[in-house]
């Protein structure tokens, strides 16, 4: 159920009216059951795979808590062991198994099996990775185990995070499990508002530069240089409002039931660095990753001194690359961006002189400018199908003469306008540039004015058909 | 502010709740008015060329398809030869419910001597963009109810969007603007004749042959629809051609949907012309604006064979009239 879709905005209109119809007591079973029902609507049989999950990390998280230090030990391998097979046989298998042949093929050793006809459950690396995180936590005793399942059942289920995150946090969310949730005007009004919101960034931004940054990757041979340049520079701006779009949605609907989800972006294409960005951007999967990855592995080998930190990058970025998707050209992404952090890391002081000699009014700007082209250039390695495709791309970008392509200048108008909205926003967010704001106007009538307008907006600059988001596909 | 019972919705947020739908209301129906104001006044631009074939065409010989139809099928040949007046209502990127809506708004009217249907190849395939291409009859949707079961066939929601004003004219502000403008009036007198958009490029390359025929799903919908347009030409005495356009590549294999259409073609007694792999048209690349489209020196060469076919069935079927007399 696409979150763009009459039919989800159908099945979010009844259930939120149920849900605040029915006592108090009965909203959270039935808003698993709502959640049940969503991820149903699919592809039914999947939902034995997350039953499966929350289940067995339900009753693994009392034993890790209750048992003693070689069995908690034991209880988190065996915790770890299925939730990764999970996510391994489904999303990996394959991927390892063709690499294992190609390598045998290398030794001149003809051997092959057949691969796994299997498609992705929708959501799954997103759920795995929240019940690993609280297995963990369980393990580290920084939360206690869940007694009751149907607050577990509903912290892996929940449904406006399941399919794309964020990836919540046991700590976070299951103590907003605990209260009784009653109507709020605050919160269907805020909720409201941040749904339009999202609605803007994926109908309006992302889907629109859709329209033309697939045309051209489709014929990036064919294409000029300047074209292709556009075109990745366009790429961005899509990820993130696609991205970001999806999670205003849900961050919108959880909030219309009383919930509060976890921010996952904080204008990222306005980090300074590529440290600042990775504060920034899908900040549920990076501090997951902080947490459960960098912090232990940089802790293990600290006797190594600043090479513990390079190390833990690596292991870090690799492990970010490849969560999405097994494909070498993600795991050159994820050692992209771990290269640009340890280079960062090891010019901090130069960079620290610099920036006090330097103007901050020109220092701020080519700073930006600098983290956008390299997540630019960054984007290209992981929106290709293989790596070669990428260096194939860049090279376009350099020595493919000719015209900048334009379609439609429609296109193009539309593509700015949104462009231009959604960064003034963040410029907003960031920095509070302008006095005067319309969404955010004290003045209830403006403000319902605004929103208004814009959904107006959407319905003439939206693209209502087609549209899928990009990281359903993780 | 505090609410007595906390789980009872507030009669205040109902009421900011109606005044926001109210003002949203307003602002779709102020809008929508004026882009269909702005929609229907062009005179010029693609969009106009629909609402000239819906409600203004009185041609006798009129040309419907896709960009093949629209880029193949040039006026002076068929007014000089055939001496009828014409009209080209092909559109780029539309496909046979687009075709059929416009068949359905013309026959609303009057009658044409003659129909050219230009069939694509893989036309009854089963996919979600043909469906999508249904936008661009959605502002005819309030004038037209000869075409609106076409319309909904485009999702079970559209009925409901089309409560919007301002959904009907998604993605066409700009285009509805530049219809307007006087530089496009301009152009339109320049490179536009009846409707025929010439191309002027040539493709200098060399002929592919595709040699695997791809597999794909038929789409049931898509053959009723040819169908009835078949049988809405016979019942309104329409002489309808079916034409397949060629393109610059070569095919061993027959396209599933061409041999469907034909065999429904001879069924109902419908002549099809079966241009796709004509060895005249292929052997110069020349005639070629690119891979699938004719240029303008294509068009005329394939225009005259189109008329050529014409005249010969025509006069085929004026002996066995005579004979059978």
């Amino acid at each position: 159920m696409v979150f763009t879709s009459v039919i989800y905005f159908l099945f979010l209109f009844v259930t939120l009216l149920v849900y605040y119809i029915i006592p108090v007591r009965f909203r959270k079973i039935y808003l698993v059951a709502a959640s049940i029902l969503f991820y149903m609507y699919v592809k039914p049989e999947y939902i034995l795979i997350i039953l499966f999950i929350v289940i067995a990390n339900y009753l693994l998280g009392f034993y890790i808590e209750k048992s003693s230090d070689k069995r908690r030990r034991q209880y988190l391998n065996i915790s770890l062991g299925i939730n990764l097979g999970i996510l391994i046989f489904y999303k990996y298998w394959n991927f390892a198994l063709s690499n294992f042949f190609d390598f045998l093929g290398l030794l001149r050793i003809n051997y092959s099996i057949p691969f796994f006809e299997i498609a992705l459950p929708l959501g799954l690396s997103y759920y795995i990775f929240q019940t690993i995180g609280y297995n963990l936590d369980i393990y580290r005793g920084s939360i206690k185990a869940e007694k009751k399942i149907l607050d577990f059942s509903l912290f892996t289920l929940f449904f406006p995070k399941l399919l794309v995150g964020p990836i919540e946090r046991a700590h976070r969310f299951l103590p907003q499990l605990k209260e009784k949730i009653y109507f709020n005007q605050n919160n269907i009004v805020k909720g409201s508002k941040r749904i339009i919101w999202g609605l803007f960034k994926k109908l309006v931004v992302a889907d629109r530069i859709f329209i033309y940054q697939t045309a051209i990757f489709a014929s990036s041979q064919e294409q000029s240089g300047a074209t292709l340049a556009l075109a990745s520079i366009l790429y961005t701006f899509q990820v993130y409002a696609d991205f970001s779009g999806y999670t205003d949605i849900a961050i919108g609907t959880a909030r219309l039931f009383g919930y509060d989800l976890m921010e996952n972006f904080k204008q990222p294409l306005l980090a300074k660095n590529i440290g600042d960005f990775w504060r920034r951007w899908h900040i549920s999967l990076s501090t997951w990753v902080n947490d459960y990855i960098f912090n232990p592995v940089a802790l293990h080998h600290r006797q190594w001194g600043k090479w513990s930190i390079f190390y833990a990058l690596l292991i870090s970025f690799v492990v970010i690359g490849v969560w999405h998707g097994a494909s070498w050209n993600y795991v050159v992404f994820g050692l992209l961006q771990a290269f640009a952090l340890i280079y960062e890391f090891s010019t901090r002081k130069i960079r620290n002189q610099w920036s006090k000699k330097t103007m901050k009014a020109f220092y701020n700007p080519i700073s930006i400018l600098f983290t956008f082209l390299f997540i630019t250039f960054s984007l290209i390695v992981f929106r290709s199908e293989n790596f070669m495709d990428a260096v194939y791309f860049v090279r376009g970008i350099f020595t493919n003469s000719g015209n900048l392509f334009i379609d439609k200048p429609s296109t193009i108008i539309f593509i700015i306008t949104g462009i231009t909205v959604m960064m003034l926003n963040d410029l907003q967010v960031e920095y509070k540039t302008f006095k005067y704001s319309l969404l955010s106007n004290n003045n209830w009538l403006i403000q319902q004015l605004s929103y208004a307008a814009l959904i107006i907006y959407i319905l003439i600059a939206g693209v209502f058909d087609g549209g899928q988001f990009i990281y359903f596909a993780f | 502010m505090m609410f007595k019972k906390k789980n009872t919705i507030p009669f205040e947020i109902v009421k900011k709740f109606v005044v926001f739908i109210a003002i949203l209301y307003l602002f779709d129906y102020s809008v929508g008015r004026i882009l269909k104001y702005w929609y229907f006044k062009q005179d010029s631009g693609l969009l106009y060329r629909t609402t000239y074939a819906l409600d203004s065409t009185k041609a006798e010989i009129v040309i419907l398809g896709s960009s093949y139809a629209n880029h193949h099928y040039t006026s002076a040949p068929f007014k000089e030869r055939l001496h009828s007046t014409f009209y080209n209502a092909g559109r780029d990127g539309n496909y046979i419910f687009y075709h059929y809506s416009i068949l359905q708004g013309i026959l609303k009217r009057y009658t044409p001597q003659k129909i050219i249907l230009d069939f694509n190849f893989e036309a009854f395939k089963k996919d979600e963009i043909t469906y999508e291409t249904i936008s661009s009859l959605l502002p005819y949707y309030d004038n037209h109810p000869e075409i609106r079961s076409i319309i909904q066939l485009k999702g079970p929601f559209e009925k409901y969007k089309l409560i919007s004003k301002t959904y009907p004219f998604n993605s066409l502000i700009y285009t509805i603007g530049i219809g307007n403008l006087e530089y496009n009036k301009t152009k339109r007198n320049k490179n536009y004749d009846e409707g025929y958009i010439p191309l002027f490029k040539t493709w200098n390359h060399t002929l592919t042959t595709d040699t695997f025929p791809r597999l794909y799903d038929l789409d049931s919908i898509k053959i009723n629809i040819f169908r009835s347009f078949l049988l809405d030409c016979i019942k309104s005495k329409t002489q309808l051609y079916i034409v397949v356009s060629p393109s610059f590549t070569k095919y061993t294999y027959k396209d599933p949907s061409i041999q469907i259409a034909c065999n429904i073609a001879n069924e109902l007694n419908i002549p099809f012309f079966n241009f796709l792999n004509d060895t005249e048209i292929l052997r110069h690349s020349t005639f070629f604006a690119d891979r699938t489209h004719l240029n303008n020196e294509g068009a005329q060469v394939f225009s005259n064979k189109v008329i050529d076919r014409i005249l010969k069935t025509e006069k085929v079927k004026a002996f066995s009239f005579v004979k059978s007399q």
